[in-house]
């Protein structure tokens, strides 16, 4: 379902790729490093969110983009605790499923929150990979709906028909986060869209917290937040290698 | 002894998992990676494995990614940048702000005799201060004893790259038994070195000779990168010093 | 404004003292490269290059447009490189630095100016339509060496880049999908790479492939771009300590000897995609034809 991989580069102080669904994003987080005077900050750290498109120099939609991410980062983390530094994200979009051939469509036409989602999980990643403060752990996803039909992970052609899109992130406590939408759709549709984007990331239906039984008919059982967990349990593992080397050695 | 529980940023730290205190007049310590929340929540802020000292009443959050922050306490290798009156501006951390070294702050330094740093110079200090508010400050000597310690300027050696989780196990008391480190035993019983472990990540050493001073780095930076266990520890420093 | 961290007394003695007996830090001879991974992506065009752990990512797209006015039967070639804080925390986003300028020259003399790509072969239809091709150089780490692995990333791509196939008919431009005709690769006329050079003892000493802390410590640099013919593209040398005309000529012998090296291991990894892509062997048999051109 999302390929994950944490620290793939050396340079950065923390660093993720996050595959899913046609898009590959890697960020990177610097901080808390020495900032601007003009961007000081005398009580928080300031953050600040560059994201990078695939082919071409960024535009409207990558400042619109992250103004999201900025907005939704400051309350992740805990700026608090590094007054008047930097935590610096930048995001390189690897590949979107826009086609590298622009013959016809004009770049404008299509919507800006396919890739939302990806960009989040990629920065939090990032994120838990630098020893940055963070209040919680987020995870986010895309919801397309056609009528009557639902789909989580749409793909380019059924988003090209979807009459609303929604993007929605859960904070690790269960609430919302980030909650964009475009198209034509009634408070019903969100209502339905809001449980399946809650059952893609947190597995849950929102007043069934204690539920195990998840009947899922898409083909990914893998809730998005067991995703997350999973790749840091690989780290740390890697990282606590040698511990059992020693006491498998002490023994 | 069970696996450690692993917390992400946002859980609520149970009662249950709380250690057992020894002494149970010592008031809980919350270390890096832990969050009070008023009145009685312990939350943590960090990904990674919760670690409980029942001696000292403490627990904590392991984390062995990002960059590294001062700490009061800590020794570190910093780079000198430039000197102002009576101040050396040194740097811990590439792109932070700089710390502050006294130009007294050597053993038997006065006004009149003391050391002459030049921009580029390598130190090995103590940080007496560093909290959020303020740039740090760092000294080369025991500030109640007047002794220097090991600390002051490193001449010559090399300086590697370490990750600050390797940093932490060379600078336990007990570095074979605790932190798993065998290579600078095994290197030290054919070649001799100096070596100065900086908490910042950073490790200097000094050797005879080019290749030896090459030996001793690459070991460790294997043994780091590698995750490597005693005994292949002790195959690297056997593979590396034939190529010697 | 941040600045790459410069190295230590310590440091920058130690390089040079290893050096004199020819050690590098990591054990390369003097003349080696390191470890060369190239990876395309799933679509033409991407090539993700990793020299050491240096990695560059170069992606090829392109649009059609009107050509310049001056120029109506050339299309259009662009390449862009714009240094991210991915890379190393010294480089700024928006912020043009002295490196970014310096590898933007090398790039567009070496691949644009020297026609590694011919624009005529972009143009569609004289003065109106023409092929305008992006080469975007996004620059993922930094370990020293941002020039030679750019300019790898940048061919690769080139080399393993498909555009969609056209044809005019009665004066009109009809472009090919895909699933229509087979999309068909660029018209390179010949194979350039850089090589930089980083020199140490007024030139007795040259480096290649330095990583980022050899070349701070080195005394200069030069870069040769020469394709594996021979024929050199750019000799570069931008101040540093002054070096023996002697030193430079032989310089270029040794970069036109690495530019074969590593134009062999870019062959080598096009076949190996194109057998992975087409399991009928038609394109590798044609691959094969482009080599021995």
């Amino acid at each position: 379902m999302a390929d994950v991989t944490l620290s793939p580069l050396h340079r950065a102080d923390g660093s993720a790729t996050f595959t899913s669904n046609g898009y590959s994003v890697v960020a990177a987080v610097n901080g808390p490093i020495e900032v601007q005077r003009r961007d000081e900050l005398p009580e928080e750290a300031a953050i600040d969110v560059a994201i990078r498109p695939a082919a071409g120099v960024g535009g409207v939609r990558e400042r619109h983009l992250e103004s999201i991410l900025q907005s939704t980062l400051r309350h992740v983390i805990l700026v608090s605790a590094h007054p008047r530094t930097l935590i610096q994200v930048t995001l390189q979009i690897i590949s979107s499923t826009e086609g590298s051939f622009n013959v016809g469509d004009l770049p404008q036409a299509t919507s800006n929150l396919p890739i939302l989602p990806a960009l989040l999980q990629a920065s939090i990643l990032a994120l838990l990979s630098t020893s940055i403060p963070l209040s919680m752990t987020l995870t986010a996803t895309l919801v397309a709906v056609d009528g009557q039909r639902l789909k989580s992970d749409p793909s380019a052609e059924e988003l090209k028909v979807a009459s609303s899109i929604h993007v929605f992130a859960f904070s690790s406590h269960g609430n919302l986060l980030v909650v964009e939408s475009e198209g034509e759709f009634g408070i019903e549709t969100w209502e339905e869209a809001y449980q399946n984007a809650r059952l893609a990331c947190r597995g849950d239906e929102e007043n069934d917290s204690e539920s195990e039984d998840v009947s899922m008919d898409s083909d990914n059982d893998t809730k998005l937040e067991d995703v997350l967990r999973i790749a840091v349990r690989q780290k740390v593992a890697r990282e606590q290698k040698w511990k059992l080397d020693l006491r498998s050695a002490t023994t | 002894m069970a696996t450690k529980t692993l917390v992400f940023p946002g859980d609520i730290i149970s009662p249950e998992v709380l250690p057992i205190p020894t002494n149970p007049s010592l008031p809980l310590k919350l270390g890096p990676g832990l969050r009070h929340v008023p009145p009685s929540t312990i939350t943590s802020t960090l990904a990674g494995p919760l670690c409980i000292d029942r001696k000292k009443n403490a627990i904590w959050v392991e984390n062995n990614t990002g960059r590294y922050i001062p700490q009061p306490n800590d020794l570190i290798i910093a780079t000198v940048h430039h000197s102002s009156t009576d101040i050396y501006h040194c740097s811990i951390t590439p792109h932070t702000a700089f710390a502050q070294l006294p130009q007294l702050a050597f053993e038997g330094a006065t006004k009149k005799t003391r050391p002459q740093l030049n921009s580029g110079s390598l130190i090995y200090a103590r940080i007496l201060s560093a909290s959020k508010h303020t740039d740090p400050e760092i000294v080369c000597y025991n500030p109640s004893t007047g002794k220097s310690e090991g600390m002051g300027e490193l001449k010559g050696g090399m300086l590697f790259d370490i990750s600050m989780a390797m940093a932490r196990r060379l600078l336990m008391h007990k570095q074979k038994a605790d932190g798993g480190i065998a290579l600078l035993e095994e290197i030290g019983g054919k070649v001799a070195f100096e070596i100065a472990v900086g908490r910042n990540g950073k490790v200097w050493v000094k050797s005879g000779g080019v290749n030896e001073t090459l030996l001793v780095g690459r070991a460790l930076q294997e043994t780091d990168t590698q995750g490597l266990g005693i005994e292949e520890q002790v195959k690297v420093v056997r593979r590396l010093m034939r190529q010697v | 404004m941040p600045r790459e961290a410069e190295p230590s007394i310590n440091e920058r003695a130690f390089i040079l003292e290893a050096l004199q007996e020819n050690i590098r830090l990591d054990g390369r001879p003097l003349d080696a490269f390191r470890e060369l991974h190239i990876a395309f992506g799933e679509e033409y065009g991407v090539a993700d290059v990793q020299l050491g752990k240096t990695r560059v990512l170069c992606r090829i797209s392109a649009s059609i447009a009107s050509p310049y006015p001056d120029r109506k039967f050339d299309g259009i070639f662009t390449i862009t490189t714009e240094l991210s804080p991915l890379a190393s925390p010294a480089f700024e986003v928006g912020r043009q630095s002295d490196l970014e300028t310096h590898l933007s020259r090398v790039l567009e003399t070496t691949l644009r100016r020297s026609q590694a790509l011919s624009t005529e072969s972009l143009c569609l239809i004289a003065g109106q339509k023409v092929w305008s091709l992006r080469a975007d150089i996004h620059i993922l780490s930094h370990f020293g060496n941002l020039i030679d692995t750019s300019c790898i990333a940048a061919l690769a791509a080139l080399r393993h880049c498909r555009i969609p196939d056209t044809s005019i008919k009665g004066g009109v431009l009809i472009v090919y999908t895909p699933l229509e005709r087979d999309p068909v690769p660029l018209a390179l006329l010949h194979h350039p790479l850089c090589i930089t050079l980083n020199y140490f003892e007024s030139g007795e000493k040259m480096l290649v492939d330095a990583t980022l802390q050899e070349q701070q410590c080195s005394e200069g640099e030069i870069v040769v771009s020469a394709n594996p013919q021979g024929e050199v593209c750019l000799v570069q040398k931008g101040g540093g300590g002054e070096v023996d005309a002697l030193v430079l000529l032989r310089g270029i012998g040794l970069a036109v000897g690495k530019v074969r090296e590593v134009g062999k291991v870019i062959d080598r990894v096009l076949e190996e995609d194109a057998k992975r892509r087409d399991k009928g062997g038609v394109v590798s048999r044609e691959l094969r034809a482009e080599n021995e051109r």
